[in-house]
């Protein structure tokens, strides 16, 4: 596959799904994928909400994207920073390595938050339970 | 000045997929997903301490996780869809007044 294939067909997708939910209400769609942990276990799983949090975040509701999955919005910048790098790179001859990621300790710090945002969101104590996906 | 810093590194680095697993982590395959940022905190440290066939392996392995993440994913998508279809078909021609 060319690499000016592979970032048509990346972008097309990304676009055809964001159209998908800009226009859809995601709470209630019932064509839209569960959550296989949620729909096995009960529990959320580090990105349960993420759906509802994508969509609020095409309407430009931060707030109530962060309401859905806080690790969203977190994980948010650095997607797009990442995207942006990589759109760059393609199309320029100066090539902008992504450090960050290659930092030990960013990384780890990272897992640290995803297994922390894992447990605290089940936990049906106070401050906790508001990362719980919710409206 | 010491400039064994900088000429100590002689491959570029093995890619180590944080990115995707991030990707596969919130959308939904989670174990698959963290499996492969913990393969990538595996590919930064191993680097760091220079043990670059180490860090090979382990972007071998993070490779391997976010990938079976991403098509189950996308399998379980395409079975979800198919899923709906055929009992929301279902459900249309046996009761159509039990709509809700």
């Amino acid at each position: 596959m060319s690499k000016a294939f592979k970032l048509i067909l990346i972008s097309t997708t990304v676009s055809a799904v964001a159209l998908l939910y800009f226009f859809t209400d995601v709470g209630t769609a019932k064509y839209l994928p569960r959550c296989p942990f949620n729909y096995l276990t009960g529990l959320f799983c580090p990105g349960c909400g993420s759906q509802r949090a994508f969509a609020a975040l095409l309407h430009g509701h931060l707030l109530a994207a962060g309401k859905f999955n806080l690790l969203f919005i977190v994980c948010a910048p650095l997607i797009i920073y990442s995207a942006l790098i990589t759109l760059i790179n393609a199309f320029s001859t100066r090539q902008f390595s992504q450090k960050i990621f290659y930092s030990p300790l960013f990384v780890k710090g990272l897992l640290a938050i995803v297994i922390f945002f894992w447990v605290a969101r089940n936990l049906p104590l106070y401050p906790f339970y508001l990362l719980a996906p919710h409206s | 000045m010491d400039f064994t810093a900088q000429t100590q590194q002689p491959q570029t680095p093995p890619k180590n997929w944080l990115v995707e697993s991030i990707l596969v982590t919130i959308f939904c395959c989670l174990p698959f997903g963290i499996a492969g940022i913990v393969f990538a905190t595996q590919v930064n440290s191993k680097l760091a301490s220079g043990d670059y066939q180490g860090a090979v392996s382990a972007s071998e392995n993070a490779a391997r996780w976010t990938k079976i993440g991403f098509w189950i994913g996308i399998i379980s998508v395409i079975l979800w869809v198919v899923f709906v279809l055929f009992f929301g078909g279902m459900a249309m021609m046996s009761n159509m007044r039990n709509e809700y």
